[in-house]
């Protein structure tokens, strides 16, 4: 999480996909990078804070870079942001990043197996990369 | 049994902010996996506003119990805006009892706490999930027993457990999660261990009282086996 007295630079936001495992790929990416490779720089929000317009949360997106990460083609994390006036540094489509490994077992929309943390290692090093970028522009 | 009516749609908030959120999910998913596989779906929350008509007649085709990590109740305010009146509403912090003390936000970090709380917030989803299809299926179709093969909402085979009872066949929807979850509160593969077994599954599967005996016997056979299995 970010420091308290400090905003983050970027917030990482990924779609809440429940029913397959690239969901929980893209949200647990986005923990990787706000509490392991990033911690005080980045940030997340809830993505259903957004979905019910709740102010604060607005303005946050819309004050902030954001990154977000879909696990599927109907991209509900960048269309929700981006109807929320929200600034969108990327829009990172995890399901490509997935297709590189074809044929891998990413585990389950409830755990990941191995394959399934190294794609999330992958993802979120990718996304610490933009957040970097976008601190310094 | 008309699957129009019969299943239950469940929507967890996304709650990436807080341990809570996960707990819901995680919660949810459990019981689309392993509590509920027949009578139950989901849909990701956020669909309702980037999907299309389908996914916001989802509230209106479904009774619906929606879960919330916290008071703000994303999950009920966000489907009964965009889709249909919830029928139950749960939130995670009424469920426990306050805050979900030591867990996690990531499931990479999770450990007894997490699993607890999700198995508190499970078990009471699937009562809830009892409660309306009790409301909505005439009994007579309700208790018919699941069928082998089955599949669970995400497409996989549900996991389910075979026992023999009386010298029949029976599926228990979920049975090595419930024995997972004894064996981690430390409940022995004893004599001893056969009613709270029963009393257990008995909460998920319909016992009929005169085949109380025969479950009994079958299920400490069972977990005996499943405990043997995890050393």
């Amino acid at each position: 999480m970010a420091g308290q007295n400090s905003p983050a630079h970027v917030l990482v936001i990924p779609c809440s996909g429940i029913g397959k495992v690239h969901g929980l790929v893209s949200r647990e990416a986005v923990y990787h990078v706000t509490d392991k490779l990033l911690p005080g720089q980045a940030d997340t929000v809830c993505l259903a804070l957004l979905v019910t317009g709740e102010p604060e949360t607005r303005e946050k997106v819309q004050q902030t870079p954001c990154i977000t990460l879909d696990g599927c083609p109907k991209l509900c994390a960048y269309k929700n942001v981006e109807l929320s006036g929200g600034k969108i540094a990327k829009g990172i489509r995890v399901y490509d990043t997935m297709k590189r490994h074809r044929g891998a077992n990413f585990g389950t929309a409830t755990a990941l197996s191995a394959e399934g943390w190294g794609v999330v290692e992958e993802v979120a090093a990718e996304v610490a990369e933009i957040s970097r970028h976008e601190a310094t522009t | 049994m008309n699957e129009a009516i019969s299943k239950v749609g469940i929507i967890s908030c996304s709650g990436e902010e807080i341990p809570e959120g996960t707990v819901a999910r995680q919660a949810v998913r459990r019981v689309l996996e392993g509590l509920r596989p027949q009578q139950t779906v989901t849909l990701c929350l956020p669909l309702f506003l980037a999907g299309e008509v389908g996914e916001r007649r989802f509230a209106r085709e479904h009774p619906t119990i929606t879960v919330d990590g916290c008071d703000k109740l994303c999950a009920k305010r966000g489907t009964e805006q965009f889709s249909g009146a919830v029928s139950t509403s749960l939130v995670v912090t009424d469920i426990l009892g306050g805050p979900a003390r030591g867990c996690h936000r990531s499931t990479r970090d999770a450990d007894k706490a997490d699993e607890k709380a999700v198995w508190l917030v499970a078990e009471r989803i699937a009562a809830e999930v009892d409660a309306l299809t009790a409301a909505e299926v005439p009994s007579d179709v309700r208790d018919v027993p699941a069928t082998s093969g089955e599949v669970c909402a995400c497409g996989r085979p549900s996991p389910d457990g075979k026992l023999e009872v009386n010298g029949k066949s029976v599926i228990v929807n979920g049975l090595p999660l419930i024995f997972e979850h004894l064996r981690k509160n430390g409940l022995q593969p004893d004599t001893g261990c056969a009613g709270t077994l029963l009393e257990t599954v008995r909460i998920y599967h319909f016992i009929e009282a005169a085949e109380e005996a025969g479950y009994r016997d079958a299920l400490e056979v069972a977990y005996r086996a499943f405990c043997r299995r995890g050393l």
